[in-house]
């Protein structure tokens, strides 16, 4: 019994209703209702965006050069990647080429933002899904000193370091204010680690907790802060002046090697401790299949990282570009984001209203009219909801399609479409950790899989870290130091009417800006972000989005404690933020907001 | 439960010496400006007192408090959150979820009530009934309002809770509202940025741990000790401000020679913050040691007081946009062209309007 | 009219009689110094205000060498605070000084007469009237503007100047005690720079209408009016209508 969708799941909201609201250790705020029958498997899945900004409404008037930071706002969590799609959007409009420096410093920044962002996802949102801090005092730390000395060299491994740590861990507990790990699902049959295990990575928590914050420096070198740093259309603000008077005020060789040491310590903790800690932590959840969704039917890239400035044609970024669907990994279709017949997005089951609901609106054409109403079926009052109506409208996340198909993005995405190429730099490390655990390839499409991508990603980023690094010296060796081109600087200089588009690869996934331009003001601005696409609600047509897909099928071991949802929800790696401040820049639609 | 233990047993536990902790306090106090006595007090404070339960909550934000309050160097993140303070609740980071979640905040206004300091990042939107952000099913303004009534202090994180911030900005679609406008009956302590220094963060946190008191606050609620000088006051490169030497275009070699980003709209002369001294992620730079100018970021509604590459902001009289500059001299011209205008029809009026010596008939 | 000082018919040396010109003593010394003075500082301080928005061409060379910017800003800080002090004087004057002394600081809203008057003078300045009135002091539509703009204006640009100076001379100074209250009304000091310079602008154009205004009144009116603002004396030409 139940409703077969277009993307192949079967719905069944028959069984128990189990509601998660707040999801926590997102950015953001979201909800989440599930069904399981009576073995506590998933059979319906809900997922729902519960907040709404309106950013790009607040950005129609202004100047273009002042979007990155407003966007940049958007999200703090993935810090930059939202200012460096904008000004890629802008430049994109207003055709304007950046120096080759400018290139490899935004490159920089983009990488830095994958490393750092991909540890504190692993450790802090989302290492408490498959580790039990309790656990871990119960943990011999001679033995866990062996365990970490026979997976990685990192030199923090005693038997005394784990000790002392374990001390440290139990005094806290026994303190009995738990602070963040208060009513945490502690001693659930769903944990697996061996306390060691958790133990060791407990530690690794608290040292990626003390190096993230290094990692960020990289950003206050280039871009002056993190959270947020600074961009300019046209370059970056940072000028270089290795060897001139007054190099002490610019990007000089201190500075130069204070990013080159942040670099080496990145590879080396990726190297030694993320890459390790996930294949460890992997080894025990080998059965723990489950979370696939879409990944293994239709993932989505539009690739980031060129190679060489004002290029981003595919074969110029370092990282892939292209879509893959129904599980077809043989055939990679290229990913135009200026066809109005490719990306669109749906509103039937969001909170907003089109004429025609049915149908989808390219972004360049995007409106937005906000409309909060509940399903028939949902139960409780408009601002005291107890469970949602899934066939009517639900989440304030509007419903994204590439050719009306559901797509995920993101690190697994990325990667999938990277090893379908072929190409040696993702498939030959896929391969590798694959082996080592002994799963098929099959595997990856999974929860653990997308944890081991963004895992994989990193250690890749951290490389391609010093790739430009290299590079940038490289181009300044040759006599070019300039960071910013200002020949389209003054408005005055633009045409009347233009449009662009930008994009990236966020932490998260496929992250896409739209701009329209009208005399040297910002006419009409769209986003389409990674976790529009994957926390997209249903669409017209009744294809589910990737979080809702993800958590298909999988099996509870208590209703009533959601570890494994967290755990699906959080290989994501959720940005609310990011996909719920989406509205079009038209007028006429702000009437519609009103105070109730 | 155990019995909560504080600040110094936990240090310690964790190694630290008598001698070491006595210095760590003068420092502490030295640092503040306390002197002598005030060393004691640091001490007594750190040696007696339970870890403060701490309730951070999330409105309409983009978490960049939260991310830079993990960047705190000194004193390390995990130090406050696993020896200074309790973080009880925070969704960004906590374990639970859902109603496990729910549950604690209930627990911390019973068991803690008019003891625990609700810290808040992002802030209540007020369109929708609320529902432009939904926790728990709810409206986020009404969780707010519940924690803040039991609360013994609030402290608004950044210019979201603080002023409002980025969705705040005109047209302000959801009606987001800066917290101290619905939490009206307690102190708020303003920690405006966007987001704020991570040490200035924990600077704040451990100061009321410390001291027991809430900071000495400015005029606009701020905590003077971080926010009562311009960034400009402390700049490095003010001397090329004074020196009239500026930034004239990006990478100029006004640029790469560090000079003053007046010109590039820097908005530190308007900005009262601790970027120019404390600097950001462990004092590596700020923005303008990078080159860029500041936005204003702690600044009231500095979204609105753009372009931020202009240094006068962009003013909206009768719906077109302009500066004060181009206002004035548009005024000054209209009104130069009416003189000029009516002085032409004076001297024709004068030369065509005959009378006797051009006065006026005897009555 | 009575206070008057009739000039008399006085023959010269041709024995053609002079035209009968009547004078007024209206403005006093201190009033007539006090005017000059504030001119100057106000033509100082628009130069300089506006020098410091919109700063000249960078100086080369080393800052140590050079203070531009703090010349500028010098000639401004002491320009305003001469302002504020001599604006307080002319407060003081009005008190002490004649009748016409206190007429730029209030305005006889209460008064039919005076609405009348600024009625007839709009008119006159948009030629509909054949002839103008003569006035000892300020003719009505002027009292207006130079309440209104001029005094309203200047006291705007000193409680928001003082405000401004007080961000620099930090929270412990006189300036911040005195006017801090202003960042109550505006939190970021951005608008406060806003508006001081908007109110540059509104004294600029004032100036403009004023010089303009004394001008044409003066050949107009057949009163005199620059050369009152030096003598003190106001001179009709012309017989009362």
């Amino acid at each position: 019994m139940g409703v077969q969708t277009p993307n192949g799941f079967n719905l069944d909201n028959s069984g128990k209703r189990v509601v998660v609201d707040p999801v926590t250790r997102i950015e953001g705020h979201m909800r989440v209702e599930v069904n399981v029958d009576s073995d506590n498997v998933i059979r319906n899945a809900v997922s729902t965006g519960t907040m709404w900004r309106g950013i790009e409404v607040i950005l129609r008037g202004r100047d273009p050069r002042d979007a990155w930071a407003f966007t940049e706002r958007i999200c703090g969590v993935c810090t930059g990647t939202h200012a460096l799609t904008s000004v890629r959007a802008v430049e994109d409009a207003l055709q304007i080429r950046i120096p080759e420096n400018a290139n490899s410093i935004r490159n920089i920044m983009q990488l830095t933002l994958q490393v750092h962002d991909h540890i504190v996802h692993f450790y802090h949102l989302h290492a408490l899904d498959w580790v039990d801090v309790v656990s871990a005092l119960s943990a011999d730390p001679k033995a866990t000193s062996a365990l970490a000395q026979s997976i990685s060299p990192w030199p923090l491994s005693s038997p005394g370091y784990f000790k002392d740590l374990q001390g440290r861990l139990k005094r806290f507990v026994d303190s009995g204010q738990l602070g963040p790990f208060k009513n945490g699902y502690w001693g659930s049959k769903a944990y697996r680690l061996p306390p060691e295990a958790n133990l060791m990575a407990v530690a690794h928590y608290l040292e990626a907790l003390d190096f993230q914050k290094d990692i960020v420096k990289i950003h206050t070198i280039f871009g002056g802060k993190n959270p947020h740093p600074n961009w300019l259309v046209g370059g970056v603000p940072c000028p270089i002046n290795v060897d001139g008077v007054g190099g002490v005020g610019a990007i000089n060789m201190e500075r130069l090697n204070y990013v080159a040491e942040i670099i080496d310590r990145s590879i080396t903790f990726t190297d030694q401790v993320y890459l390790p800690d996930v294949q460890a932590i992997g080894s025990f959840y080998k059965d723990w299949l489950y979370g696939g969704g879409l990944s293994g039917k239709s993932v989505l890239a539009y690739g980031d990282i060129p190679e060489n400035a004002n290029d981003y044609s595919a074969k110029n970024l370092l990282l892939p570009q292209g879509a893959i669907i129904d599980g077809n990994l043989n055939e990679i279709h290229p990913v135009d984001l200026r066809n109005s017949n490719e990306i669109q997005e749906f509103v039937a089951h969001s909170w907003y209203e089109y004429p025609d609901e049915t149908k989808g609106l390219h972004p360049w054409d995007g409106v937005t009219v906000p409309n909060y109403k509940l399903g028939p079926n949902a139960k409780g009052t408009k601002t005291n909801i107890e469970s949602l109506d899934e066939s009517g409208k639900y989440s304030w996340i509007k419903a994204p399609r590439w050719k009306g198909h559901a797509m995920e993005v993101g690190p697994l995405a990325r990667w999938i479409v990277g090893y379908a190429q072929a190409k040696p730099e993702f498939k030959e490390p896929v391969d590798k950790l694959l082996k080592d655990l002994g799963l098929p390839t099959a595997a990856l499409f999974s929860t653990l899989g997308r944890t081991a991508a963004r895992a994989l990603e990193c250690q890749w980023a951290a490389y391609k870290l010093k790739h430009f690094q290299d590079k940038l010296i490289a181009t300044i060796k040759a006599g070019d130091s300039s960071t910013a081109n200002v020949d389209k600087w003054e408005p005055s200089t633009w045409p009347s009417e233009v449009k662009g588009v930008g994009f990236t690869e966020a932490p998260r996934g496929a992250l896409a800006h739209w701009i329209k331009i009208k005399d040297t003001k910002i006419e009409n601005y769209q986003a389409v972000v990674p976790t529009t696409w994957n926390g997209s609600p249903r669409d017209p047509q009744g294809n589910i989005g990737a979080f809702e897909a993800s958590l298909m099928n999988t099996p509870m071991v208590d209703p009533n404690q959601p570890v494994e949802i967290l755990r699906t929800l959080h290989s994501f790696d959720p940005c609310l933020a990011c996909s719920t401040h989406v509205m079009s820049a038209d007028g006429q639609e702000m009437a519609k907001v009103t105070v109730r | 439960m155990a019995v909560a233990e504080t600040f110094y047993e936990v240090i310690r536990r964790q190694g630290i010496t008598r001698r070491s902790f006595t210095k760590f306090c003068s420092l502490t106090a030295a640092s503040m400006g306390l002197g002598a006595t005030g060393a004691a007090k640091v001490a007594q404070a750190l040696e007696t007192k339970p870890r403060v339960p701490v309730i951070w909550m999330h409105g309409l934000e983009c978490t960049c408090c939260s991310e830079s309050f993990i960047r705190s160097a000194h004193p390390l993140v995990k130090d406050v959150v696993l020896s200074m303070i309790s973080l009880d609740y925070d969704d960004t980071i906590m374990a639970a979820a859902g109603f496990q979640a729910d549950a604690i905040l209930k627990e911390t206004r019973e068991k803690y009530k008019g003891q625990y300091i609700l810290a808040v990042e992002g802030n209540p939107p007020l369109n929708e009934g609320g529902m432009f952000c939904i926790d728990g099913g709810r409206p986020f303004v009404e969780k707010l309002k519940e924690m803040a009534a039991d609360a013994s202090a609030v402290i608004a994180w950044g210019a979201c809770a603080s002023w409002g911030c980025v969705q705040a900005a005109k047209p302000n679609p959801t009606q987001a509202t800066p917290i101290d406008k619905v939490i009206t009956d307690k102190p708020i302590i303003k920690v405006p940025g966007c987001p704020p220094i991570a040490e200035v963060m924990t600077g704040v946190v451990t100061f009321i741990t410390t001291f027991g008191r809430l900071p000495e606050l400015d005029r606009q609620g701020r905590p003077q000790m971080f926010y009562s000088q311009r960034i400009h006051d402390k700049c490095y490169r003010r001397p090329h401000f004074d020196a009239g030497q500026f930034v004239e275009q990006w990478d100029d070699e006004n640029a790469r020679q560090g000079r003053c980003l007046y010109k590039m709209g820097c908005k530190g002369p308007t900005t009262y913050n601790a970027c120019s001294t404390v600097r950001w992620n462990n004092g590596v730079s700020f923005p303008i040691q990078s080159g860029h100018g500041c936005i204003g970021c702690s600044e009231d509604g500095f979204w609105d007081k753009g372009p931020f590459y202009k240094r006068l902001s962009n003013i909206h009289p009768f719906g077109i946009e302009a500066n004060a500059d181009k206002v004035g001299m548009a005024v000054v011209g209209a009104v130069g062209v009416g003189v000029a205008a009516h002085a032409a029809i004076t001297a024709v009026t004068r030369v065509t309007v005959k009378h006797d010596d051009k006065a006026p008939p005897k009555a | 009219m009575n206070i008057m000082a009739q000039v008399g018919d006085i023959s010269d040396s041709h024995g053609e009689k002079a035209v009968a010109r009547r004078t007024v003593y209206v403005y006093q010394a201190p009033v007539r110094v006090w005017h000059w003075l504030n001119a100057l500082c106000m033509v100082t301080l628009f130069v300089t205000g506006y020098l410091i928005a919109s700063p000249p061409e960078s100086v080369t060379g080393e800052a140590y060498d050079h203070f531009q910017m703090g010349y500028i800003r010098f000639a401004h800080f002491a320009a305003g605070q001469s302002m504020a002090a001599l604006f307080l004087l002319r407060i003081y004057w009005a008190f002490v000084g004649n009748a016409h002394a206190s007429q730029i600081f209030y305005v006889p809203v209460w008064r039919a007469a005076f609405w009348r008057g600024v009625l007839h003078e709009i008119r006159w300045y948009a030629f509909l009237e054949k002839y103008p009135k003569q006035y000892v002091g300020h003719n009505p539509l002027a009292h207006l503007m130079m309440f209104g703009v001029f005094t309203l204006g200047t006291l705007f640009m000193i409680v928001t100047g003082f405000a401004l100076y007080s961000e620099g001379a930090g929270r412990e100074s006189w300036q911040y005690k005195i006017f801090g209250w202003v960042f109550s009304l505006f939190p970021n000091s951005q608008d406060v720079h806003t508006l001081h310079h908007l109110g540059m602008w509104a004294l600029v154009t004032f100036t403009f209408l004023h010089i303009y205004a004394a001008v044409r009144e003066d050949i107009m009116s057949r009163q005199s009016m620059i050369s009152s603002m030096i003598s003190g004396e106001r001179q009709f030409r012309d017989e009362e209508a």
